[in-house]
């Protein structure tokens, strides 16, 4: 289990693929750790990637720091792995806590990516995500890791999803709750105490950015990606059908085909961001499809408007 | 090694050496802090954080007593000598760095309490198998749910702006108390035949 040193923390991390392909780094949300994404593993270095995943600094087996960490030290962190990747082109990605952590990135160190997908994530905390991580954060301390993951597991994922596992849902917190641990995941939450909204660096995003978010996500609803949308000027909008928060877990065939796709549009010289609006297909491989010209894409009836 | 407690009895029951081992190594880290608590807490209330610590007193004494009770209990002939290390090792120590004694020791003692409630996860040691109607599995998890609130007076004390200035001893202090505790969980675990794969939990 290889580590990066930071200061005096070790981050653990994981490197698959070929050395000479083109990198994707993936970056985890709040609660989770870097094995939950082996199926992206496995799906891109099919695809010729070399992939990188770790564990943020007080996740899972990279070291936790007892009373601060600072959004800046994991930037830190993932300049620190990025340099672990050579010179070839870089593409990252990551969801909910990490797709911000992957906007900070490129808003730092845009020269060194080829390309960006932040998911589920946001820019700045509106009212509803500030009372809701206000709410989480509490339910964290009162009830520990496993009512943390109570509420967001029927907050980010489907009936679909939810439905068979109802019965094992034991099972399916396990590891979550085993690598976790409450004090880590209060710092990583506490993290946001001196947030500052990103949105007025969000313009010096040069890199070609393909934003996806969940048809039906909660948490960060579309006006939040739509944001990211408006600012970052190489940008397009995927909107995932069917999908909730936490599409990376429900639908990985589905998001690592179109992280594929985007690194293949992007290399080819074949991506034109245009702050374009897209439907994801339903299964991978299926055709992008663009928002209906006409119809409103912030609202979930089909009412007439216009992108902003 | 495993990386959980057992092998189980037939009725899903931790061995008796195990509990043993395991309780008293919490008994000793929680008896200790009570103590302290009981010197360190003022006779009135300064500040509205300090409430926390008040609840925290009764709690680790709780936690001793539910040991005490719940533990199948066996002889240990091995135990002394880990356990005065134990003892040893709980012993106030001014935080370097801090000009007022008091201070200082106050810092120490929150730094100990955050280490016990953040570093150890009795719970985490429990196979799926475990039956969840013990005393002692129940113990266990009891703890480990008690310790996420419990953790709250020291987060509270150790983050508070008063502080600020300290920011660097501070942590430090806790950082080097985290390391002691978990070095000592984990030495006592070797000792019962579980190692944790990843030595930052459990």
């Amino acid at each position: 289990m290889p580590f990066l040193t930071l200061g005096s923390y070790r981050i653990r991390y994981e490197l698959a693929g070929p050395a000479n392909g083109p990198a994707y780094v993936l970056v985890n949300g709040l609660t989770q750790y870097a094995e939950l994404w082996a199926a992206y593993r496995d799906a891109l270095v099919a695809q010729r990637f070399r992939v990188a995943t770790f564990d943020l600094l007080g996740q899972g087996a990279s070291d936790k720091p007892s009373l601060f960490i600072s959004q800046d030290d994991q930037v830190e962190a993932l300049h620190l792995l990025i340099g672990e990747l050579g010179n070839g082109p870089v593409f990252l990605s990551g969801i909910s806590f990490g797709g911000l952590l992957a906007l900070r990135y490129a808003i730092a160190h845009g020269e060194r990516l080829a390309g960006l997908v932040p998911m589920s994530t946001f820019a700045e905390l509106s009212p509803q995500l500030l009372l809701l991580g206000n709410a989480l954060r509490t339910g964290l301390i009162l009830g520990g890791t496993s009512y943390l993951q109570d509420l967001l597991l029927p907050m980010n994922l489907s009936d679909a999803w939810l439905k068979p596992l109802l019965k094992n849902l034991d099972a399916v917190k396990r590891q979550g709750w085993l690598v976790n641990d409450v004090y880590a995941l209060q710092n990583l939450m506490e993290s946001f105490l001196d947030f500052e909204p990103l949105t007025p660096k969000l313009s010096s995003i040069s890199t070609p950015t393909m934003i996806l978010n969940g048809e039906f996500d909660f948490l960060t609803p579309r006006a939040l990606h739509e944001t990211l949308r408006v600012h970052i000027p190489d940008s397009s909008l995927v909107i995932i059908p069917k999908a909730y928060h936490a599409f990376t877990l429900e639908k990985p065939a589905l998001t690592a085909d179109l992280l594929s796709r985007f690194a293949g549009d992007v290399l080819a010289g074949r991506w034109q961001g245009n702050k374009a609006i897209w439907i994801a297909p339903d299964e991978p491989g299926g055709a992008m499809i663009p928002f209906p010209a006409g119809h409103d894409h912030l609202r979930a009836i089909p009412a007439s408007g216009t992108a902003t | 090694m495993s990386q959980f407690l057992g092998p189980l009895d037939s009725s899903g029951r931790v061995p008796p050496h195990q509990q043993t081992r395991v309780a008293s190594f919490l008994m000793s880290l929680h008896g200790a802090l009570a103590r302290q608590l009981a010197i360190a807490l003022p006779g009135q209330l300064k500040a509205g954080w300090q409430t926390e610590l008040n609840a925290q007193l009764h709690r680790e004494a709780e936690i001793v007593s539910l040991l005490l009770r719940a533990t199948t209990w066996v002889p240990d002939l091995a135990l002394p000598w880990p356990a005065l290390s134990w003892e040893a090792a709980w012993l106030p120590k001014p935080v370097e760095g801090v000009a007022d004694v008091r201070d200082a020791l106050a810092i120490d003692i929150a730094a100990l309490g955050h280490a016990a409630h953040g570093v150890i996860r009795p719970a985490a040691l429990l196979p799926v198998e475990a039956q969840a109607q013990d005393p002692f599995v129940m113990a266990l998890r009891r703890i480990e749910f008690e310790s996420g609130r419990l953790i709250q007076a020291q987060i509270l004390f150790l983050k508070n702006d008063d502080l600020k200035p300290l920011r660097h001893a501070v942590s430090s202090a806790v950082e080097t108390r985290h390391a002691q505790v978990r070095k000592l969980w984990t030495e006592m675990l070797d000792g019962i035949g579980v190692r944790r794969s990843d030595p930052t939990i459990g």
